[in-house]
């Protein structure tokens, strides 16, 4: 077996980069590690689908950010952010093969997983999400460098206080 | 006329997918048809590439099955390129998708096919999950589920070259050999799977099995259709999820035909209805005759009951044994030395799921103890005089048989890309499942949890992904049931919020 050496904090871009829209939680996540990556020991992770899968990924590290579309009914663009606690899910974080996160949470649990203390998950509203396409339409375009702000300043925030 | 009722995911998170149960003046169920939106644009999108994206690019059409459309698609391009794989590269593409296949399998049954009935087909949604399968089986069944996933995604990881998304695709073979010590790991990986399938298979019988209830349900003819049955075939006519034949067996049982992938054109068409932008396939030298079963039907399955019913035994011990139960268990006749008549109760497939899990676990163990497999030899590389412009791969994705068929042009770039994904094979008999569930459950007295649930096992004993083909996931997804008269009045309105 593969000894896995894992840093203090893994941020999840989830969703299609070839589904227009979808691949907005994966460049977020690429452009905040972009930005944070000498100042903090930082994993990018993409994943195409939640459940079992999310949490699994979250394994081993001690804080993790979740992005990811969102299809709630508000405008495009709009960037929202969940406790985990609140949290229901987002488009890509329930998995049609397995559970929603929060089952696949407990289950980690109950499994003895190490599991992060500090979770957080971002949505961002999605205008086209069933078109092949690696262009994000133009509301959401814009919204992605104030996602990455308040992400980098979320995360900024969580390290000053370890 | 008809009035149709209309069951609708409440929020736009699970897409836009609905089904739809048209009822008759006489108040009895007349149709049921589930309507999904396909995804847009992926034949335009990909014309104009390099054929040699493909494996990359349709191993992200799906979260689910990536490792599926890997190798459908890298088998497509070895026709291409007109390149035989080396021996050994045929067979690191299976062990990987055999570690595939263990995985997919075992968590749909602990996650998803198996709660109904360890838990309870009518058991609240909070406890029918994989953590009341775990409270009731112990808890150290959570720790085993990960256990198996994660050892056999370490085995994906480093045979495929990337975790999740497999690269190491290339036409004419594989672009990476194993050394012993990985050989050992596979071999180590193999040897644990097979201890899992034998104590999922062993749980199945305590709970399900020696239940009444449950035989009885299994048994019944809730969800029993008579239709065709499909699945891939190795040189002896016995179940191969990386490559074969496909054979297609009557509902008697008769082999109906058999046939290279590549000739699907001859003997699948698609039907569309005005009604639903989803193509139904079905056998076209049989005819469509609507959403019926029977010999005069076209209407096939490809699922792991299908695929054991098209099998002259299964290829290794361990499994061929359980294959031998499960048949005897439904008391099937045995047609030839091997193989018995078929099984058409829709809720064995959850049966056929853990055989299939075991014959998985076994071939990886032989793979794994083959003498050539550390060779070098992984790759035929492409001769330009061999270009052949056109390739089909296929490949028994976990939910019906997957495939990828491409055209290019003489310098290798796509002008055309078709795909048959493996959940599309069972439109026909899932939307016979749900109007099933319909027929039964609509106009009862049944509380409302119980009508949602029904309809839910109506589709999930096909283990159904739709992430390939839409954004339909009917996993537990919000969902309202309204019931009309024939006027359209609302009679009743049932709601799960997920």
């Amino acid at each position: 077996m593969r000894a896995v050496v894992k840093g203090k904090t893994v941020i999840i871009g989830m969703g299609n980069p070839l589904l227009s829209d979808d691949g907005a939680g994966i460049a977020v996540a690429h452009a905040v590690a972009e930005r944070l990556r000498l100042r903090m020991d930082l994993t990018v992770t993409e994943l195409h689908t939640g459940g079992i899968r999310l949490m699994e990924a979250m394994a081993g590290f001690k804080r993790a950010v979740v992005v990811d579309a969102m299809l709630s009914g508000a405008a495009p663009g709009t960037v929202q952010r969940f406790e985990p606690s609140a949290f229901v899910t987002t488009k890509n974080t329930f998995s049609s093969h397995d559970t929603d996160f929060a089952t696949a949470y407990d289950l980690g649990r109950m499994a003895g997983v190490a599991l992060p203390e500090q979770v957080s998950f971002w949505g961002i509203e999605a205008r086209e999400f069933d078109l092949f396409g690696e262009r994000f339409t133009p509301e959401v375009a814009a919204a992605l460098p104030g996602a990455v702000d308040r992400i980098v300043a979320e995360l900024t925030e969580w390290e000053g206080g370890a | 006329m008809t009035t149709r009722i209309t069951i609708d995911p409440v929020t736009r998170l699970e897409g836009h997918g609905r089904i739809d149960i048209f009822l008759n003046d006489q108040g009895r169920v007349e149709n049921a048809y589930f309507q999904i939106p396909e995804l847009r644009g992926f034949e335009q999108f990909c014309v104009g590439r390099a054929a040699e994206e493909m494996p990359v690019i349709t191993n992200r059409i799906c979260g689910v099955c990536p490792e599926a459309h890997h190798l459908a698609a890298t088998k497509a391009l070895d026709g291409v390129f007109g390149a035989e794989p080396t021996s050994v590269a045929k067979k690191l593409r299976e062990i990987l998708y055999m570690a595939f296949f263990v995985t997919d399998h075992t968590t749909h049954f602990y996650a998803l096919g198996g709660p109904d009935f360890i838990v309870g087909p009518d058991a609240p949604p909070s406890e029918r999950n994989i953590l009341g399968v775990a409270r009731k089986v112990g808890l150290d069944v959570a720790g085993e589920l990960i256990a198996c996933r994660k050892r056999n995604h370490e085995i994906i990881t480093f045979l495929g070259g990337k975790s999740i998304h497999p690269v190491a695709g290339v036409p004419g073979g594989w672009s990476r050999a194993i050394n012993a010590e990985e050989r050992s790991q596979i071999e180590a990986t193999a040897r644990r799977n097979i201890e899992f399938a034998r104590f999922t298979l062993a749980i199945f019988e305590k709970i399900v099995l020696k239940n009444p209830v449950y035989t009885e349900m299994v048994t019944s003819d809730t969800y029993l259709h008579r239709t065709y049955s499909m699945g891939t075939v190795d040189a002896n006519n016995q179940t191969n999820f990386y490559d074969g034949r496909i054979r297609v067996m009557d509902p008697l049982g008769n082999e109906f035909v058999s046939y290279q992938p590549a000739a699907y054109r001859e003997h699948i068409a698609e039907r569309v209805e005005s009604w639903t932008y989803l193509k139904y396939p079905y056998l076209k030298n049989v005819g469509w005759k609507g959403l019926t079963d029977g010999m005069e039907s076209g209407i096939y399955t490809a699922t792991p009951l299908s695929r054991l019913n098209v099998s002259e035994g299964m290829a290794t011990p361990l499994a061929n044994a359980e294959y031998q139960r499960m048949y005897e268990a439904f008391g099937c006749r045995k047609i030839t030395a091997a193989r018995y008549e078929p099984i058409h109760h829709r809720l064995a497939t959850h049966w056929a799921r853990l055989v299939e899990l075991l014959y998985a676990s076994e071939r990886m163990l032989e793979l794994a103890l083959d003498p050539e497999i550390t060779s070098p030899e992984t790759r035929t590389i492409p001769d330009p005089a061999r270009f052949v412009g056109e390739g089909i791969g296929s490949v028994e994705a976990p939910r019906g048989t997957l495939t990828h068929h491409y055209c290019t042009d003489q310098r290798g770039v796509l002008t055309s890309v078709n795909m048959i994904v493996g959940t599309t094979n069972n439109y026909a008999p899932i939307s016979m499942s749900i109007k099933r569930a319909a027929e039964r459950l609509i106009t009862s007295n049944a509380p409302d949890e119980t009508i949602l649930n029904r309809i839910e096992m109506a589709f999930r004993l096909y283990d159904p992904c739709f992430s390939c083909a839409t954004h339909f996931l009917p996993g537990k997804m919000p969902l309202t049931i309204s019931l009309r008269d024939s006027q359209g009045g609302l009679l009743r309105e049932m709601r799960r919020k997920g």
